[in-house]
């Protein structure tokens, strides 16, 4: 009989405090939880329908009737031939092979002779950090500046060769599309060899000790033990500089506007200006879809393996 | 061959004096432990030896080969670091064959060389493992055999036994001892653990505020120590220590230790050292005491801890606090006024004022 | 690791030519700021580093003193766009901020949401302009087209994973033993919340508002968007200054970058020993 009472009395407390704890969980999660469901549910489906259809914002319909001008997949199919498109992916991609590795070699190199102590490090840190700070759309006006004809570039560049220089960085399209790779490595290179340094940082001191004393010389302990030890916060780096590196639109915009030409445009600036030039919007959304899916099953995919090799290794 | 000599060696960190004054000659072959509380200054002795840090004044000689400015990589030293600083990123072969690897060993000796050693140290079913995750013993052995791969001359081993449990350390100690006969390398081995030190080594060097107190054979340490500090450091309980006046009636010396009362006549080469009147400590070790109903000091019980096999029975209090060890079949009670005698040739007399050993050794 | 000399040479050789690169650019567009107008357009020999005659027209001229020189006045003065970055960015920040903490915080102690890590990295993955048609007609239809608090909203959302990650790896690394203790005395779970750990995690809270603060205001695409006349953004503002009369405002231009620039570099300064963990989703601590 007293036993009996005794636990009728001690379960529903225990039980309160889970319910509780979860209801409370619950709505702490719950904004973010609808944002999210906002900005990518809400969307996507719509994009969905609109990309059905041959809808522009000019045909003076409201969108949910873009039904009136059902296409079928007639915008994907024209994706698939659409020279514009394919070569603004490919010209990303370019951009991304070459200037994601030299960010990275670049960061390393700073990294590594940033991980003793010398005299001035805690300030030339900071002062090396500063271009990653700078408004990107500001990055752009800056470099667009520099690379003018009567610019700074080309006056340094007068100062090493002995005679005037006039070259025409923006108009050129091999030039351009240079100039602007430029101005994302000079952007970005401080924001790898901060994630770079902190990993490099982080090896245990003891350990380069044991390979010193074991005959180890300072390539053989690099290649041994810190970069290997490095792996994961090298890949983070890199998957993150690739990521925000295939989004690139602000800096370019300004300091080309995509071209001259298309030179410089990537796919950022395509779909822009197919948005807000041509306005075929309907034509836009398949884009869209065909890109977030993409990147999606590509993430997705990436982040599998990932865990699965944490898991196991 | 591979001596180690320590000539006055000293380091000064900034404004920190770590090391002053260091002499020291270790024998080829020889297991030297350096012994004492931390900061003391043994560490640092034994990294300047690896060549971790560079002296500040001083020298190192191994053999006759002045070490100064020989880079750690060339040294030819093994070390072992407390926390063992096994490459965990890489498999138990890959550890050992690290040394091998990186000095450019052929391919074929070098796994010859790895599997025999894994063969010796028992570690050759877990060659493929990774290194991480293992247990501490295997990783101790792992560190000793990736050291000794390398067949360096001198074994520097830095506290490897703080991060074990006390169950594995006895265990582990005869392990690191049988090891070292069966390498006959120069073994330097630091440690704040004076059982370790008294079990394991040929000589201790005892060491304390940068300083080197004493140097000696285990037993020679133990039994004569030079100073307060040594005597206190080593045994468990340490030395008892006890504040008197040297006093002499009939020509006997004796020491007169307030409230316990007089000590027994003094022996004689400590009776000529002990001028009346000088103010001395009067040591003797806790398992040197015998409870008589006769002659002895007088002290009050406070406190018996029976522990097993033994009995520490604490007495005294302030300047004549005592412990003693008998077994565990002693019949005291706290609270009882117990009779301590104490065999003469056990006493050892200290300079109150410089805690300096007086008269001569035994 | 003791070093040699020659290597201390490089050494410093290397950061210090590092150093001068990373500079040039900003210092350039402060000389071009401080630049009468001039100066705007030399080139070759006239070409200088420094302005020969130092001046404030430009500022002037962006808050509404029309300039002698210059023929065109601008229909508005930069104030109204600072204000709108400013709005913007804070009111986006604040929407950021609480989301992302509550939910950092339910999953870190609740285990609620596991699915937002892996939505909010998607989220980032996702290049903006893929989703920008929908949320345009979804925010003319909600009449947010051209507000600073349909601007806010957006940034808000999209920064919302900085704030998440960020105030999860800190609620994460913050010890139990304080809530409990107040949990054993009686307090409710939301009141743990609200008055114990929010308090002492001030520094942490400070840290990554000043981060998203950073990333809200440094956007560009996104106003562009969302933004047409009244409440465009600093950086929209901007790219569209321009004058058929005297070509590019180099100098007005390089002035309002100024402006637009300093708040997020110094900010970024003062919470540089954060940026690592912000910046790796939680995944490196510095």
């Amino acid at each position: 009989m007293t036993a009996d009472i005794l636990e009728a009395k001690v379960e529903p407390i225990e039980h309160e405090d889970t319910r509780d704890s979860r209801r409370l969980g619950f709505s702490l999660t719950l904004p973010a939880q609808l944002l999210v469901l906002f900005i990518a549910v809400f969307p996507i489906l719509m994009q969905i329908y609109i990309s059905l259809t041959d809808w522009s914002p000019l045909d003076g319909i409201s969108w949910w009737q873009a039904h009136r001008l059902w296409n079928g997949f007639a915008n994907y199919t024209d994706l698939a031939a659409d020279d514009r498109f394919w070569s603004a992916l490919w010209r990303t991609v370019l951009v991304m092979a070459i200037c994601v590795p030299a960010e990275f070699l670049l960061g390393l190199g700073l990294a590594i002779l940033f991980v003793d102590n010398f005299p001035g490090r805690r300030f030339l840190y900071s002062v090396l950090l500063v271009p990653m700070m700078v408004v990107p759309a500001v990055a752009g006006y800056m470099f667009f500046m520099l690379f003018q004809s009567g610019g700074p570039v080309n006056d340094i560049l007068s100062f090493f060769y002995g005679a005037p220089v006039t070259i025409a960085w923006l108009s050129d399209p091999d030039l351009a599309f240079f100039a602007v790779i430029a101005s994302d490595i000079w952007q970005w290179t401080p924001l790898m060899f901060l994630i770079l340094l902190a990993g490099m940082v982080g090896v245990p001191e003891d350990q380069l000790r044991a390979a010193t004393l074991l005959g180890a010389s300072w390539t053989t302990r690099f290649r041994t033990i810190v970069l290997p030890r490095m792996k994961t916060i090298i890949i983070i780096a890199l998957a993150i500089r690739v990521i925000e590196n295939f989004k690139v639109f602000d800096n370019f915009y300004i300091m080309t506007g995509g071209g001259p030409g298309v030179a410089t445009e990537t796919i950022s600036i395509y779909i822009y200006k197919v948005t807000q030039q041509e306005l075929i919007w309907g034509y836009v959304a398949a884009v869209a879809l065909v890109i977030l899916i993409s990147l999606s099953v590509v993430s997705a995919f990436a982040i599998k393996r990932m865990s699965q090799s944490r898991e196991a290794g | 061959m591979t001596a180690i000599h320590l000539e006055n060696l000293g380091k000064t960190f900034s404004s920190f004096t770590a090391l002053r004054n260091m002499n020291l000659e270790i024998a080829d072959g020889e297991f030297v432990a350096l012994l004492g509380p931390s900061g003391c200054g043994k560490s640092t002795t034994m990294n300047m030896i690896a060549g971790m840090i560079d002296p500040s004044e001083g020298a190192i000689r191994f053999g006759d080969r002045d070490m100064r400015g020989v880079p750690m990589s060339r040294r030819g030293v093994g070390f072992v670091f407390q926390n063992y600083a096994i490459f965990t990123h890489m498999t138990v072969y890959e550890n050992l064959a690290y040394g091998l690897r990186a000095t450019g060993v052929a391919k074929a000796e070098r796994d010859r060389r790895v599997r025999d050693m894994a063969e010796f140290l028992h570690l050759t079913p877990l060659l493929k493992k990774p290194a991480a995750g293992l247990s501490v013993n295997i990783l101790q052995r792992l560190a000793i055999g990736r050291s000794a791969i390398m067949e360096p001359a001198i074994f520097l081993l830095d506290e490897p036994l703080s991060n074990v449990d006390a169950a594995f350390r006895a265990v582990m100690r005869t392990e690191l001892k049988h090891l070292q006969r069966e390498f006959r390398q120069t073994m330097v081995y630091v440690t704040h653990d004076q059982l370790e030190a008294m079990t394991m080594a040929d000589r201790i060097a005892v060491m304390d505020h940068g300083k080197l107190l004493q140097v000696g054979t285990p037993i020679d340490v133990y039994n004569n120590p030079s100073s307060v500090f040594v005597a206190g450091f080593l045994g468990s309980p340490g030395m008892n220590l006890v504040k008197g006046k040297g006093v002499e009636s009939d020509g006997i010396k004796r020491v007169d230790l307030g409230e316990a009362g007089v000590s027994a006549p003094l022996p004689a080469h400590l009776s000529d050292s002990v001028p009346e009147g000088a103010s001395v400590f009067y040591g003797f070790r806790p398992e040197h005491c015998e409870l008589t109903d006769g002659e002895g000091l007088r002290l009050p019980v406070t406190f018996v801890e029976r522990i097993g096999a033994r009995t520490i029975v604490h007495m005294g209090s302030d300047g004549s606090a005592v412990k003693c060890v008998f077994d565990n079949r002693v019949p005291v009670r706290t609270g009882e006024v117990v009779s301590l005698a104490i065999d003469p040739s056990n006493v050892r007399l200290f300079n109150a004022e410089t805690g300096a050993a007086i008269g001569g050794a035994n | 690791m003791n070093r040699s000399m020659p290597f201390e040479i490089f050494r410093y050789a290397v950061i210090l030519s590092l150093v001068a690169l990373s500079l040039i650019p900003t210092l350039w567009m402060v000389s071009m700021a401080f630049k009468p107008i001039a100066e705007w357009s030399a080139t070759g020999a006239d070409l200088t580093w420094w302005p020969n005659s130092p001046t404030l027209d430009n500022f002037r001229f962006l808050f509404g003193e029309s300039n002698s020189d210059l023929i065109v006045a601008l229909d508005r003065t930069a104030g109204q766009p600072i204000l709108s970055s400013l709005l913007s960015a804070v009111f986006g920040t604040l929407i950021a901020m609480m989301a992302g903490t509550s939910a950092a915080y339910g999953l870190s102690r609740f285990g609620s949401g596991s699915n937002l890590p892996l939505a909010l990295i998607q989220l980032r993955i996702f290049p903006p302009m893929a989703v920008m048609i929908p949320v345009m007609i979804m925010w003319a239809f909600l009449g947010l087209i051209d507000t600073w608090y349909g601007l806010a909203l957006v940034y808000g959302i999209v920064t919302m994973p900085f704030a998440f990650w960020l105030m999860k790896t800190f609620f994460d690394d913050m010890p139990r033993e304080i809530e409990d203790a107040a949990l054993v005395e009686g307090c409710s779970r939301l009141r743990v919340f609200w008055k114990i750990t929010l308090p002492m995690m001030r520094p942490a809270l400070a840290s990554s508002a000043l981060f998203v603060f950073i990333l809200n205001w440094s956007d560009y695409l996104i106003a562009l968007l969302l933004t047409t006349r009244d409440w465009v953004t600093i950086p929209v503002y901007m790219a569209s200054l321009s004058s058929s009369m005297t070509g590019q405002l180099y100098g007005a231009k390089a002035a309002l970058g100024l402006i637009a620039a300093i708040p997020p570099v110094v900010l970024g300064i003062a919470i540089q020993k954060h940026l690592v963990r912000g910046l790796t989703f939680g995944a490196l601590k510095q």
